[in-house]
């Protein structure tokens, strides 16, 4: 049993965000959140990555309760995220972002940093090939000593992506990876992210881009007014009349 | 321009870099013997100290985007830890200056505790408010400080039996402080920690996102800027002899800001720079004192407004080169503007 | 314990606590309004305390002009000062938060030591307009300036709520205040509502040092302890909030009487400051609670 969401609530003062959800993540899926705007996606996954600590309900992975733990936690059992307006850090390359998701595992402290530089700096090649290589997997590398506020659109979410590989996640966390994405760029992150499942990280995402969800998720949780109305595969939500009267009734397209 | 040419360019660059160093380590040795009088090199020395507590804010503030506002007082804290310790239990300066840094990281830590709660202007005032109460407790626990009549008869260090009681001699001591502070700095900041204070200080969320202990690198910032400041206490302590409170106020952390920001907040060598200008200047112009203080105040206005980055920020712009903008001035700046794209064949 | 002594030190508690209340209302209305920190407003309270009391004592031409004329000079004036200012706190507004205190640091070094200059750094004492001899209320002794102090203080906080609820430009600085984008596209000249609330602020900041005068002695370096307590003194009512300024200065202006009088008239300073310090701590918006500038 990899994630499991059993019950969760969210209220903001009088106003309850997301009401009673349930959903269960099996290892090595790629899980799908859609729902029209306003159901309550956003805030189920800043729970689930600590943002908010939730009014009622349990988040457990692999067997321990990570319900209300602060986000720094919770990127340490295993999680990482990335964020639905980019928030890469302004100030360092491509490169360096990556980087930043890789200090909690290392070994060198403060007074080796000063002392003992050579034991600091093999550490530092390590983690910069580390970096070179998910940068790649990600097809970016030659951009790696860019500003990274510097590239396009597409370009800089592929590096929030691997900033976020970079914490040796279990589970990654997408909030809209295809947001702002031409068809060509969708294509290539659907191709991206089944190259990182491969690798052996569980993806769960939030996305509105229909063709890019239906195309790669095995399971996908739908949310309306943050209550989960429907559950299953493509073809099943799809076909779900529950499904469309949501979004129609929204008018919004499937 | 061809392969040979372009290699003797780049060669031709280092020898240049390399001359500029030499003739600036010279300069650097020779100092007390190329200035005119002692009064000239006592304000190097003071420069010297202003340039170690710099570095520290920048540490702090620059690269960790912590507002310690209490510099000043924790200043105070390592020149008053140097100087009791001596006067009271003659305790040398080579033990005072690692107790000063060790008392002022203390204190640091202390005044460090509220950035896990409060943010940005309240950090500020915060930080402020405790400095505050650190020089009150200084002014007032006479017994210990000697309250406003502060602390005289500090005796000057001496260096295996070679007494350093000159400002001359003073000055090399300060320059290996000063050398060593500034890449001691260099080197926290690179790497894992540097990497970890900026990620904080550009996006405090994003950074907690990625695994980043902010707690932990907040109290480290505080602490680091707080030891470079004891360390400048010492130093003070023991050149001039003689503290009294008023020294450490909250106008001093205003003149070290401002050194910072003039600098360049972010630039370690904007630390440099700004801690030589600005005292020097400050010394020079003492006798219209006033009117050069309604130009200071005019400069850090015409610096906030159009330079923010400070004396190194101008440099980069005139040498032609776009700063990797550390520092956006500019709140909430979107920064996303398209270059032309590098060639990336194929992905 | 004297319940005399302690009602009386709670009155000069509350007087110092409304001149540290109109100058935390400068800055939380400012804040507001334009999102800025506005670290020079101690030494607008200053700049305006001279712009008064110059009239009022004699050294304007040696004219000695009543004091109630003197004080609506000196609010008018500043007020103007504050519409002035608005132009270049404009640019500041947008700025990161360092350079923004920085920069208003920066007016308030060149407005302190431009009447340093003008008018040298020594100080002088201002004689009340008012007999000097206690007044005893229920065997309290008040001194009659105090009074007028708090007095006034009131009905010039009570004004300004008069003025935020029921004008039309109150409303529409209320809305300019709560989304400037919004504000503008119905019409509210944003930059001119900013340009009035510096100038009330400014104003009340006069009316503050003015008033306070003869009990307090005018200098030009009165401005900068004043403002640092007034701006702790907003924070400490939660930044923004208008009833959190008036509740700010007035428990840091209770709280220093207590501890000069019952503590230890050194540490009184620091005292108050501890109190804000641990208050945030407990509460990091304030005691009111901070009204919050989304600039997005």
């Amino acid at each position: 049993m990899f994630l499991e969401i059993e019950g969760l609530s969210m209220q903001f003062g009088g106003l309850s965000a997301v009401k009673d959800v349930s959903i269960k993540i099996d290892e090595g899926e790629i899980h799908g959140l859609i729902g029209p705007n306003g159901s309550g996606k956003t805030t189920t996954f800043n729970v689930v990555s600590g943002y908010y600590k939730p009014s009622g309900g349990k988040i457990t992975f692999e067997r321990k309760n990570i319900t209300g733990l602060p986000a720094y936690r919770i990127t340490a059992a295993g999680f990482a995220r990335t964020f639905q307006n980019l928030r890469l850090f302004k100030s360092m390359t491509v490169l360096e972002n990556v980087l930043v998701g890789m200090g909690h595992h290392a070994k060198a402290g403060l007074w080796q940093q000063i002392l003992n530089p050579i034991a600091v700096r093999r550490e530092e090649r390590a983690f910069v090939e580390k970096a070179m290589r998910l940068l790649d997997l990600l097809g970016i590398a030659k951009l790696a000593e860019y500003p990274a506020t510097s590239l396009s659109y597409g370009h800089q979410r592929r590096v929030e992506i691997a900033r976020a590989l970079g914490t040796d996640p279990r589970i990654l966390l997408l909030d809209e990876p295809a947001a702002g994405l031409n068809d060509i760029e969708s294509v290539d992150l659907r191709e991206t992210l089944v190259k990182i499942r491969e690798s052996g990280v569980t993806i769960f995402l939030i996305e509105h881009d229909m063709k890019l969800v239906m195309g790669m998720c095995d399971i996908i949780t739908v949310l309306d007014y943050g209550r989960k109305i429907a559950e299953g595969s493509c073809e099943h939500i799809s076909n779900d009349p529950v499904v469309i009267e949501a979004y129609l009734g929204k008018e919004e397209q499937l | 321009m061809s392969n040979q040419a372009a290699g003797l360019t780049k060669r031709n660059l280092s020898i240049a870099k390399a001359v500029a160093l030499a003739v600036i380590g010279c300069v650097l040795l020779a100092l007390p013997f190329i200035a005119q009088n002692r009064y000239q090199v006592h304000v190097i020395n003071t420069a010297g100290i202003y340039i170690l507590i710099s570095l520290g804010l920048n540490i702090a503030m620059g690269y960790a985007g912590q507002f310690n506002l209490a510099m000043g007082a924790l200043w105070g804290v390592g020149a008053y830890t140097a100087a009791i310790l001596n006067t009271r239990f003659g305790i040398p300066f080579w033990l005072n200056l690692p107790a000063a840094m060790v008392a002022a990281g203390l204190m640091g830590a202390i005044v460090g505790l509220p950035s896990f709660k409060v943010r940005s202007h309240y950090l500020a005032i915060v930080t402020i408010g405790l400095g505050e109460v650190i020089n009150i407790i200084l002014v007032n626990e006479q017994r210990l400080t000697g309250g406003a009549d502060g602390i005289s008869r500090i005796r000057m260090p001496s260096f295996f039996g070679v007494p350093i009681n000159t400002d001359e001699r003073y000055y090399y001591l300060i320059l290996v402080v000063v050398l060593l502070g500034f890449f001691v700095a260099r080197q926290i900041l690179k790497h894992r920690i540097g990497r970890s204070f900026r990620a904080i200080r550009d996006d405090y969320q994003a950074a907690k996102a990625m695994g980043v202990n902010t707690a932990y690198y907040q109290i480290l910032a505080f602490v680091i800027s707080a030891a470079y400041a004891g360390a400048a206490g010492a130093l003070f302590a023991h050149l001039n002899t003689y503290i009294s409170p008023d020294i450490f106020e909250f106008s001093s952390t205003l003149f070290i800001m401002t050194v910072t920001m003039v600098g360049g907040m972010g630039s370690l060598a904007g630390s440099i720079v700004g801690g030589l200008a600005l005292p020097i200047l400050q010394e020079y112009l003492r006798v219209i004192r006033n009117w050069q203080l309604v130009a200071y105040g005019v400069a850090i206005m015409v610096v906030v407004l159009f330079i923010p980055g400070g004396v190194m920020e101008l440099m980069r712009r005139l040498r032609g080169s776009p700063m990797l903008r550390q520092f956006s001035a500019q709140r909430h700046a979107e920064e996303r503007f398209e270059p032309e794209e590098p060639n990336v064949s194929g992905n | 314990m004297n319940i005399g002594i302690f009602l009386q030190t709670i009155i000069g508690g509350i007087g110092i606590g409304s001149l540290y209340a109109l100058i935390a209302l400068g800055y939380s209305m400012v804040y507001r309004s334009m999102g800025l920190v506005n670290f020079a407003q101690g030494s607008i309270y200053m700049v305006g305390t001279y712009f008064g009391i110059i009239w009022y004592a004699g050294m304007v031409m040696g004219l000695h002009v009543p004091y109630p004329v003197a004080l609506l000079v000196g609010i008018l004036l500043n007020a103007m000062l504050g519409v002035l200012l608005e132009r270049i706190f404009r640019p500041l507004a947008k700025l990161d938060l360092m350079f923004m205190l920085l920069g208003t640091i920066g007016l308030g070094f060149v407005l302190d030591n431009l009447f340093v200059i003008i008018f040298g750094a020594e100080g002088f004492a201002v004689t009340s307009p008012l007999p000097n001899a206690p007044l005893v209320i229920f065997g309290i002794r008040i001194l009659p300036q105090m009074l007028l102090l708090i007095g006034g203080s009131a009905l010039l906080m009570l004004g300004l709520q008069v003025f935020l609820k029921r004008t039309r430009s109150g409303k529409a600085m209320r809305a300019s205040a709560m989304d400037n984008e919004i504000a503008s596209t119905m019409g509210i000249p944003v930059n001119r509502m900013n340009a009035m609330t510096l100038a009330i602020g400014s104003g009340l900041a006069a009316a503050a040092g003015i008033l306070a005068a003869p009990i307090v002695y005018v200098n030009p370096a009165m401005g900068s302890a004043v403002g640092l307590k007034g701006f702790a003194a907003a924070i400490l009512g939660g930044l923004g909030s208008i009833p959190g300024a008036i509740v700010g200065g007035l428990v840091f202006g209770v709280l220093e009487a207590v501890s000069a009088g019952y503590i230890s008239s050194s540490y009184t300073r620091g005292i108050a400051f501890l109190v804000m310090v641990i208050v945030l701590m407990v509460k990091p918006s304030g005691i009111v609670g901070e009204v919050t500038v989304e600039k997005v």
